[in-house]
């Protein structure tokens, strides 16, 4: 097992790492660069700008990071870390400290994504930067193994792993906390996750803590509970946007559209600069009709993402609707070509959202002619591959196909969605209202229930292999079914069941665990956070015999 | 037409004025840097202006000093809009950085600090800002004391006290006053344009105030006496 990391560890040998500067004022750069070397430090590289720091981050592998935040025009130091996380140029060791001029907002907003491992506030003087790398330091020690468990998303260990470490570092003791909240979540145990916050909040009044609550709460489908502690937590701390992105879930939940738009708009004027919650925004404004906004919000997603890994096509072709809707189909061809050329290489379903986009857009301005033209182009988009998109972009592919006079295709579409999903009775509703609303109520009636059986069959008979213990069957069953049902997430957790089942009988074997783990990665990516998931890794993880694992080195060696 | 607020500066004159502000800031924390290292070079026998060097060196403590705080209260320090960051510190960590940021100024001074304190306690605050109060405490009693400082953190009753302890004259009686003033949450009756230390007290009886626990909010008191029979700037955190 991982040895405990205690309070005391040995002082760390700060003059042979290697360091980063990243200032755009020069006198700073040399401010700092004397600090590092009156701790010893004799490596140290310095950047003026985001660009010039991503260009030696991606040749040199820096063990401390020291980023102004604030790096003049370009990417700012935020943007830097987080493209410097994304394209795995940082080192899981690696310190990075974000500098700025004032107490940051950032510092107390809560849930970025990518988080420094301290904000300092300048001036920064020797004795502050050592106690705070230091302490940085010694974090990374205490949560390497959780970290190392998280990324194998092995979610139990993981916490399991933060209880023994609350036990030796005290002080770390709410971060820990905190984490296995965050780990809870992560493993569809919102009970577990809660009596953590609780745990929190009986020490100190931390505003994440009581926002974490919320969120469980949100989750839950308790939208009004959600909706008053997220205020009383703006309430106490303004700053806090993440209860604002979250407050407008909330207010969306109970179908409060207009509301959701106001809090989405006071957190955007705090921190403009966030690509999701611009097009939060501009979707919010989208479905409410209030163009003009939708419009701001959009083009200030696409201008912010210009230096950001974050940036979506989404803004794209949320603008492209808008264009729809203020008549000018020609710009919106334009912004559609755009996505297309952007995102194609990480979206691969671009050009089907494109071109659903152009639909609506000639649909929405009364040119049918042109909608039908761009729905039978789908069609034959459509004809052309075997995989399918998302869900929601099913649905919505369904939608407009049934608006603009297409019907083979769309049936298909919803068929494929509901054997994806057969025991999904929301989602069920959802395909039949698209049936009513094409005038096929009766048929779409009939179509749900023979997709629905057929899904059933196929799961119940790998069931029922596996129940009779006829396992390598099973197996082989449960392997036909994910080839027919690629996207049927209780298809896929009982497929990995099933190898499980089959590794714990009659022995590991690497094959079988791989295996394994492609079928959870994949439902993972469906949907996260489902505590199946969780169990089944975590069962996984302990089938992998150590023991041989050794011996085997001991042979080659 | 709609009506124009003269009296109000426009955005744009605020974000110049914060861009400025933050200018002299870094300019003056590299006058203060590169005061420090002339200093730590220099030696009181070989370099003449050795006193009038650390005695610069106050003076731009006390500028960067009064600036912080100036641009904390500019961002509204005391008030639900300042973002304000609690956090699990360990004293032995508050104390230390209190400690290397004295450490210039009062070797060059011949001025001796104590530090009492049991370095594992944990305790719940904004680190930036008590880390900048107290330094500044500090740096105030390296201006009055005879050649004695004492630093100490202790838990008593449920809140953390911080004490800044001198061995000079201590604190005349107006400051003691305004001190008491603050306490009974009257209006604190300092007069800024002729109490140097007004900003200073008010600045660190605003980041007391906000840190709150339980019903209770931090607070500061002067006193003379104390361990070495000079002032006492006691800062207590809930």
């Amino acid at each position: 097992m991982n040895a405990l990391v205690k309070s005391k560890s040995e002082p760390i040998d700060w003059a042979g790492k290697n360091y980063l500067v990243v200032d755009d004022f020069i006198g700073v750069r040399q401010l700092l660069r004397e600090s590092l070397r009156s701790l010893g430090a004799r490596n140290i590289d310095q950047a003026a700008s985001g660009g010039e720091a991503i260009g030696l981050l991606a040749k040199i592998r820096y063990d401390v990071v020291l980023c102004d935040f604030n790096l003049g025009d370009g990417k700012n130091g935020q943007q830097v870390l987080e493209e410097a996380r994304v394209r795995n140029l940082l080192l899981p060791s690696s310190v990075w400290m974000m500098v700025s001029a004032e107490k940051s907002v950032e510092s107390v907003m809560g849930a970025a994504e990518h988080q420094p491992d301290a904000y300092l506030v300048k001036p920064i003087t020797e004795g502050v930067l050592l106690t705070r790398l230091n302490r940085a330091w010694h974090r990374k020690q205490v949560f390497r193994p959780i970290d190392q468990a998280y990324a194998e998303k092995d979610y139990l260990r993981a916490a399991r792993l933060c209880d023994t470490q609350i036990e030796a570092n005290r002080v770390h003791e709410v971060e820990l906390l905190r984490m296995k909240a965050r780990l809870m979540e992560k493993s569809g145990e919102p009970d577990k996750a809660r009596e953590a916050y609780e745990r929190v909040l009986a020490q100190r009044e931390y505003q994440w803590a009581r926002a974490g609550l919320a969120k469980i709460r949100l989750a839950n489908g308790e939208f009004e509970q959600a909706r008053q502690m997220f205020q009383g937590v703006i309430a106490e701390n303004r700053y806090y946007i993440d209860a604002y992105d979250q407050l407008a879930l909330a207010w969306q939940g109970m179908g409060k559209l207009e509301e959701a738009c106001s809090v989405l708009e006071r957190a955007a004027k705090l921190s403009p600069n966030s690509v999701p919650r611009q097009r939060n925004l501009g979707q919010v404004c989208l479905k409410l009709g209030n163009v003009g906004m939708a419009e701001k919000a959009f083009r200030k997603c696409i201008a912010i993402g210009e230096y950001s890994v974050r940036r979506t096509p989404d803004a794209y072709l949320g603008l492209a609707r808008v264009c729809g809707l203020k008549n000018d189909p020609k710009e919106a061809q334009v912004l559609l070509q755009a996505a297309q050329r952007e995102f194609g290489e990480q979206h691969p379903d671009i050009d089907l959202r494109a071109k659903i986009t152009e639909g609506l857009v000639y649909h929405e301005s009364g040119d049918y002619r042109r909608a039908r033209k761009a729905g039978d182009e789908l069609e034959a988009l459509l004809g052309s591959r075997e995989e399918r998109p998302d869900t929601a972009t099913c649905l919505e592919m369904a939608t407009l196909l049934f608006a603009v006079g297409v019907k083979e295709a769309p049936v298909e579409l919803l068929c494929y969605v509901i054997r994806n999903n057969h025991d999904n009775a929301l989602l069920l509703d959802e395909v039949q209202a698209i049936f009513d609303k094409a005038r096929l109520s009766d048929e779409g009636g009939d179509l749900i229930r023979s997709s629905k059986k057929e899904a059933a069959d196929l799961m119940n008979q790998g069931v029922l292999l596996w129940k009779t213990g006829k396992l390598k069957e099973a197996v082989d069953w449960m392997r036909g079914a994910r080839a027919k049902l690629p996207n049927n997430q209780r298809i896929l957790f009982n497929a990995a069941q099933v190898l499980v089942s089959h590794m714990r009988e009659r022995g590991y074997e690497e094959s079988l665990a791989l295996e394994a783990h492609e079928v959870l990665a994949h439902v993972d990516r469906l949907q996260p956070g489902q505590q199946r998931f969780a169990q089944l890794m975590e069962q996984l993880a302990e089938l992998v015999p150590k023991a041989t694992e050794e011996a085997a080195v001991d042979t080659k060696a | 037409m709609t009506p124009v607020d003269d009296t109000a500066p426009s955005q744009d004159l605020l974000l110049f004025l914060a861009s400025t502000a933050h200018d002299m800031k870094n300019s003056i924390s590299v006058l203060s840097g590169t005061l420090e290292r002339l200093l730590v070079d220099a030696a009181p026998g070989t370099e003449a202006a050795y006193p009038q060097m650390a005695q610069m060196l106050y003076q731009t403590r006390r500028l960067n000093d009064n600036l912080m705080q100036l641009l904390a209260l500019y961002k509204r320090v005391g008030t639900p809009e300042y973002p304000f960051d609690v956090q699990p510190i360990e004293a032995g960590q508050l104390s230390d950085q209190v400690v290397s940021l004295g450490r210039v100024l009062l070797d060059a001074k011949g001025i001796a600090l104590e530090v009492a304190l049991e370095r594992d306690l944990i305790w719940h605050l904004d680190e930036d800002l008590i880390v900048g109060v107290v330094s500044h405490a500090v740096n105030n009693a390296a201006h009055y004391t005879r050649d004695r400082i004492r630093l100490a953190l202790t838990a008593v009753d449920g809140l953390l006290e911080i004490r800044v302890e001198d061995n000079g004259a201590g604190y005349p009686q107006a400051l003691l006053d305004a001190g008491a003033a603050g306490l009974s949450d009257v209006a604190s009756g300092i007069d800024f344009r002729t109490n140097s230390a007004g900003l200073g007290l008010y600045f660190s009886r605003e980041v007391a105030r906000m840190h709150r626990h339980r019903g209770r909010h931090g607070a500061v008191r002067l006193e003379n006496g104390g361990a070495l029979g000079g002032g006492c700037f006691i800062l207590s955190l809930p």
